[in-house]
């Protein structure tokens, strides 16, 4: 056993209401500078839908992530032999117009224009040419179905779907759409780190959280391309990559990330999960279907004397292990396995977790009579308006049965409280729910605790990072701690 | 990288030093010899100076004159300094042309001697000593029965086809010159070279033989060329007697033959590379076509179809 600690995410797609102020929180932060104006570190997506940048689950074309060859697996985008043909360029890179073009507006326009017979309007300027641009797509075209007729039909995760249940999803009555928010999953098996010729890529050891060192990044871009989640972005200003560094700065002082502070529908959870490293290797070489399961078993038990004195024996401090016994996160993953993480098939192993959402009954219509009423008020899950297989494509590498797993259980827990609260339903039939969705009682009152009534601190459970310790080997931390602060404290160059 | 060795080995003062450099084996002295090659480079032209008369004769004035072999292109040199005076002599050595403007009645004689055209070129490094040394070689060599510089006895007779074709075997290259010499190919080009023909560095050489008059002046070109390209080409390579026989037959049957329309030539030569290159492309193309495009638009495009 190789004990380690990894700050880990869970994000309740039930909850999350799409208002992006998670985005704007993290934007204002750190990619308000010049070169970032591209970049959305954290971003929202709207589900069906090809996301930011355009399609990047498509890894035909973006080529990210793991491969299994020959009974290992390789990085799909670049190799030893490949980086030396592709020394001028690298391919498989999403193209400006593939994120999109930022844009500012014309707002001085409003003041200065002269006067006329019409109000003066403010033009959309691109912030990279400064010129007058008509705007194309946008870091969430997808929203709200702007050009859903377009993007969303070229969801990758539709593969697999009959013609029927495609037609369905757009049609009046059965349309259907979710959220999906996205930051770097800070992955137990990164592929950027991995394909860095530099080596600037790391992941931090006390945490797990990867990050790219402004001073080693050559501008390869081979991260952009090899991110199966394209959540690494290269700063054309600075000539380096840069990611979502997940607020180390704000942890580091106990406070939560800033996306995860500021989102309204409180959906973020965040904890320690203790993982044992030395199982890695075998994990990330499985076949597809195990991954899930195979994942889950990574992850030890924070409770386990012997998982306990393992992490002790690898430098954990004990206020971290303590940490972990009460990490949400762990709860979520582990114990009531409600929490998958997304597209685990690139085999990067991710640590961000989504609870899946449920979504409204289908309708039926008979001669043109639309009909919302079903046998029960909380519909079968399987004739939910989001098809199961759709789930499967997102959070289970194809197999629905984790994800079908996930939302019984949640199910479940809302038949128990409509029988404690409203009454309608009796109490032997919520505790059929919960014995058919393997899920007792008191479990389905903690998840309903977390999920409803969660407070600040049930959901943010931040180790104490020991900055100290690590900054103890090289560096005076009193000396240290008076020369930091954000942004950076020796600016990037480009070059060597 | 002959040419190199040979100035070292002429150059005493160098010689020590690069030995001394060798006999040391530590790699910093890369440097020093990487210096060292790079001086000798600027100085090797200055070595065409260093060379003694003889040597200067063959290689400046064996083109056109000889001393006891007859007139070529310019007048056979036997007995010189007999003809005019020495001063008038190292005055028109060293500056050909201003003496025939002049009007001076000898040089514009001497000019229509040779054809009314050709006008003596100035020698590469001809300084007044120099000439004064040549006038003294000239005066040495034409007291004796028969002088080293008479040049090349060429036969009268008829050349066979075997001749010609040997020569043209020559001027391709495809039988190489045996002191190493370089192809004439290289920088010339021929009536009968097809595709993208000959070098163009140098003229065509289908008329070469009416040009330089003939097959005497023709092969005493060919013993030692004399432009300042063909110079340090041939010094250290020069042409065997068999070799010039050959060539100056192959010379002699091309000047029947038309010269190679030079325009067509390189419209040839423009499309053949147009068509490649585009071939090249859409080789490239297909090779690639299974590369990254830009996935939002091709996904627009798609939708609109």
């Amino acid at each position: 056993m190789n004990i380690r600690s990894q700050v880990s995410m869970v994000f309740h797609l039930d909850k999350c209401i799409g208002c992006h102020t998670c985005s704007v929180a993290c934007k204002n932060i750190w990619t308000d500078r010049k070169g970032t104006e591209y970049m959305w570190w954290n971003n929202v997506e709207t589900k069906p839908g090809t996301g930011y940048p355009t399609k990047w689950e498509d890894q035909d074309k973006y080529k990210g992530g793991w491969e299994k060859k020959n009974g290992t697996i390789k990085i799909r985008s670049t190799g030893k032999a490949r980086v030396v043909p592709n020394i001028f360029h690298n391919p498989h890179m999403p193209s400006m117009d593939d994120y999109y073009e930022p844009w500012t507006y014309d707002y001085k326009n409003l003041f200065n224009a002269p006067e006329g017979n019409d109000q003066p309007t403010a033009r959309p300027i691109s912030m990279v040419t400064g010129e007058y641009i008509d705007i194309e797509a946008g870091p969430n075209w997808d929203d709200d179905l702007s050009g859903s007729q377009i993007y969303a039909e070229n969801d990758p995760n539709l593969d697999g779907l009959t013609e029927q249940q495609k037609a369905q999803l757009s049609s009046v009555e059965q349309l259907v759409f979710f959220y999906l928010p996205r930051i770097c999953n800070h992955c137990l098996n990164p592929t950027c780190v991995a394909s860095c010729p530099s080596g600037a890529l790391y992941k931090r050891g006390e945490d797990g959280i990867v990050l790219i060192d402004q001073q080693r990044c050559r501008a390869w871009r081979s991260c952009v391309s090899a991110c199966p989640y394209k959540k690494t972005y290269y700063n054309w200003f600075t000539g380096k990559s840069e990611k979502c560094i997940l607020c180390f700065p704000r942890l580091e002082t106990g406070q939560a990330p800033a996306c995860f502070h500021s989102c309204v529908g409180r959906i973020r959870y965040l904890g320690v999960l203790l993982y044992d490293a030395d199982k890695l290797e075998e994990v990330a070489n499985l076949p597809d279907d195990e991954l899930i399961e195979a994942q889950r078993e990574m992850i030890m038990d924070p409770h386990d004397p012997k998982v306990i004195a393992e992490a002790r024996k690898n430098g954990v401090h004990d206020s971290v292990i303590e940490s972990a016994q009460n990490s949400p996160v762990y709860k979520f993953v582990k114990d009531w396995k409600v929490a998958l993480p997304a597209h685990i098939e690139y085999r990067t192993l991710p640590m961000l977790f989504y609870v899946p959402p449920m979504s409204p009954v289908q309708a039926t219509k008979e001669e043109d009579i639309i009909d919302h009423s079903t046998e029960n008020l909380f519909h079968d899950i399987d004739s939910a308006r989001i098809p199961m297989k759709f789930f499967a494509n997102l959070f289970g590498a194809g197999n629905e049965g984790p994800v079908r797993y996930a939302l019984a259980k949640q199910k479940a827990v809302r038949w128990l409280r409509r029988a404690q609260t409203v009454g309608d339903i009796t109490a032997e039939m919520a505790a059929r729910m919960l014995r058919e969705a393997d899920c007792t009682e008191e479990e389905a009152m903690e998840i309903y605790n977390l999920t409803s009534l969660c407070t600040f601190d049930d959901r943010f459970v931040i180790p104490p990072m020991h900055r100290e310790e690590a900054i103890e080997l090289m560096k005076e931390p009193h000396e240290h701690k008076q020369s930091v602060g954000f942004g950076f404290s020796a600016s990037p160059r480009r070059g060597l | 990288m002959q040419n190199l060795n040979s100035s070292i080995i002429r150059n005493p003062t160098i010689l020590p030093r690069f030995s001394q450099l060798l006999s040391r084996d530590s790699s910093r002295d890369a440097l020093r010899i990487m210096c060292i090659l790079t001086f000798l480079l600027l100085v090797l032209p200055m070595n065409l100076q260093a060379q003694d008369t003889p040597d200067y004769f063959r290689q400046q004035c064996m083109n056109c004159h000889t001393i006891g072999g007859g007139k070529l292109t310019g007048p056979d040199l036997k007995d010189v300094t007999g003809r005019k005076d020495r001063e008038w002599l190292v005055n028109f050595m060293m500056n050909p042309k201003s003496v025939i403007d002049s009007g001076d009645p000898y040089a514009a004689k001497l000019l229509e001697d040779a054809g009314g055209k050709t006008i003596m070129p100035l020698a590469y490094g001809m300084t007044k000593e120099r000439a004064g040394k040549l006038l003294d070689l000239i005066e040495a060599e034409s007291k004796l029965e028969k002088s080293q510089f008479k040049g090349l006895k060429i036969s009268s007779e008829p050349f066979t086809p075997a001749d010609i074709s040997k020569g043209r075997d020559i001027f391709l290259g495809l039988s190489s010159l045996e002191s190493k010499g370089t192809a004439c190919i290289s920088c010339h080009s021929m009536y009968d070279i097809n595709a993208l023909g000959g070098g163009r560095l140098g003229p065509d050489l289908t008329h070469v033989y009416e040009r330089l008059k003939g097959r005497k002046s023709l092969s005493a070109w060919l013993v030692s060329p004399g432009t300042a390209t063909m110079q340090p080409i041939f010094k250290n390579h020069p042409l065997q007697p068999k070799e010039i026989h050959s060539l100056v037959a192959y010379f002699e049957e091309s000047a029947n033959h038309n010269e190679k329309n030079k325009s067509g030539g390189l419209v040839a030569f423009f499309l053949a590379g147009l068509i490649g290159s585009t071939g090249l492309f859409f080789l490239l193309d297909y090779i690639w076509r299974r590369r990254f495009r830009e996935v939002r638009k091709s996904v627009v495009e798609g939708a609109s179809r």
